[in-house]
């Protein structure tokens, strides 16, 4: 198990960074992974996204399809992607504190 | 001086090795004298500098093998002709350099004196391991979705049909044509297309893209809602069980669906796993086409089907070719002849084509979290070919490659942008209503 600093604060994570714990996460942890990932201030937009993603992860277990993530903030499929350089997967997932989904992703 | 007596899981696994009727493996077991000329050749070694990771010696973790339990000399003074048992310490360099330091990219082999299919001796090793329930769990998790799904980021069935119908009603408004459809589950069509699961999960834009220029092309064709996944990561994981189950759902749907072409979506190792070995996997003929999204785009734009117009976009682009489509899968100039009707500025990197470096997620490790240091590490080699052509948009017909070349654009701060075939020549389609 991989572990990540940041801030002087110390995380399970697995290779790729996201948490081994899911149930750790909180807001103050998402701005942490945010910061190691090179988003040093999340706005509104950034947590609408974060929130549903959650959210979803706690109802059932696993990420929303992009469009859920769309269509429930109202945000436009590039803005996604330009406020998650790293993709919904890699970027937005990570900080929302899920495990990394299958795939290639 | 006879081998230790082995659990019944490693003589399932040395079966593999027994001397039968695989002569490909045989000849490549027996030939490689470990010149080293390949290590050169080799991400892994370039970057991280160590001999173990340089393509013969993982040839070698096989072979020691295959001379310890089969060959007479290897058997009576296994030191002097460097024959090794199966243990636990051979187990555990099997599945660090077999599965955590090799991508399969193939680059070894056109650099071997004498042409040894490394990558298929790291398959076997990789078959090896799999009989003995020692694949990563983080690929096998991926393998396991598509096995119990049908794609291999298990997304339920009605999630992916209200994806395509959102993509559906965006075409539509776009195109302002209600014809401009993403069919589900019709018959007797042309096409039956392919995805990456991770189109319709987080990356949709390249299934617009696809729809356009089958919009453009006029083409009959559909998507099934159950078995759409042109994946195959038993290709990595080494379960030929699993592979042809897997093969089999995209046979199986398209006979079902009375398709006529089964047209491979952008995807290196799905397009070689369904294409070349499914044929294999499944033991039969496939009495249907099976080509790539790539060559059938050629096809489009040589009988004039779709009209391009590669002055639409201006920035300077290069390709990233996957392994599995160039090297692997001779679509060297085919890739070409598409992206050059599409953009008119392109710079190749060095090298390209057939000698291309691999992303350095190809071979599962991408779904691999377990090694994602050397990933990112091997990545540098492809993130300084990227930035030496100043190209600001790269174009790859892989989406394995383009998540990879995501991560490496943020960790070596490229700044570029990485996009799909189909996506370019969406952009450069030339509509006349």
């Amino acid at each position: 198990m991989a572990k990540l600093e940041i801030d002087g604060r110390v995380f399970d994570v697995d290779g790729d960074g996201f948490l081994s714990e899911p149930g750790i996460w909180n807001s103050e942890v998402a701005a942490l992974i945010a910061k190691a990932d090179g988003i040093e201030t999340l706005n509104d937009k950034h947590w609408s996204v974060i929130k549903i993603i959650r959210d979803n992860f706690e109802a059932n277990g696993n990420a929303p399809m992009i469009r859920k993530i769309c269509q429930e903030t109202g945000l436009k499929l590039r803005e996604i992607y330009e406020l998650f350089p790293l993709g919904p997967a890699r970027g937005a997932c990570k900080i929302a504190g899920l495990p990394k989904p299958d795939g290639c992703v | 001086m006879k081998p230790k007596t082995l659990n019944s899981k490693r003589e399932l696994a040395l079966e593999l090795l027994k001397p039968g009727d695989d002569s490909k493996l045989l000849t490549s077991l027996n030939s490689c004298v470990r010149c080293g000329l390949c290590a050169d050749s080799c991400m892994f070694y370039k970057a991280l500098k160590e001999a173990k990771f340089i393509p013969s010696a993982k040839v070698d973790l096989v072979s020691s093998l295959y001379r310890r339990y089969y060959t007479t000399t290897g058997k009576i003074a296994p030191k002097l002709f460097g024959a090794k048992e199966l243990d636990d310490k051979m187990e555990e360099s099997m599945i660090d350099l077999l599965f955590g330091a090799c991508t399969m990219c193939g680059r070894c082999v056109k650099h071997c004196s004498i042409g040894v299919d490394i990558p298929y001796v790291v398959r076997r090793g990789r078959e090896m391991l799999a009989v003995m329930n020692m694949v990563p769990q983080s690929l096998q998790s991926t393998v396991d979705a598509a096995i119990n799904t049908g794609n291999n980021m298990a997304i339920p069935e009605d999630e992916f049909v209200d994806t395509i119908k959102w993509m559906e009603e965006e075409l539509i408004d776009e195109m302002g044509d209600e014809n401009a459809r993403i069919p589900l589950n019709e018959f007797d069509k042309e096409v039956f297309y392919t995805l990456n699961p991770r189109e319709p999960k987080f990356f949709p834009l390249s299934i617009s893209a696809i729809a356009k220029v089958f919009y453009a092309a006029g083409e009959s064709w559909t998507l099934s809602s159950k078995f759409y996944d042109v994946t195959n990561y038993g290709f990595f994981n080494g379960n030929k069980v699993e592979a042809a189950q897997i093969a089999g759902y995209l046979y199986d749907e398209i006979k079902n669906l009375r398709g006529k072409r089964l047209i491979l979506g952008e995807c290196g190792h799905g397009s070689r796993a369904h294409r070349w070995e499914g044929p294999n996997y499944l033991k039969k003929s496939y009495d249907f086409d099976n080509i790539t999204v790539v060559e059938l785009i050629g096809e489009y734009i040589r009988s004039g089907r779709i009209k391009l117009d590669k002055s639409l976009v201006n920035e300077k682009h290069t390709i990233h070719d996957p392994c599995n489509l160039v090297r692997n899968g001779g679509l060297m100039k085919e890739v070409r002849f598409v992206v050059e009707s599409s953009v008119s500025d392109i710079t190749e990197m060095t090298p390209y084509g057939e000698d291309n470096f691999c992303c350095g997620g190809g071979g599962g490790a991408l779904a691999m979290s377990e090694y994602n240091d050397r990933r990112l590490k091997i990545g540098e080699i492809k993130a300084n070919q990227i930035k030496a052509t100043g190209a600001k948009i790269v174009i790859t017909p892989c989406h394995n490659c383009v998540d990879q070349l995501l991560q490496i654009n943020h960790t070596y701060k490229l700044g570029v942008t990485i996009k799909t075939i189909a996506e370019v020549v969406a952009d450069a389609l030339v509509i006349s209503k």
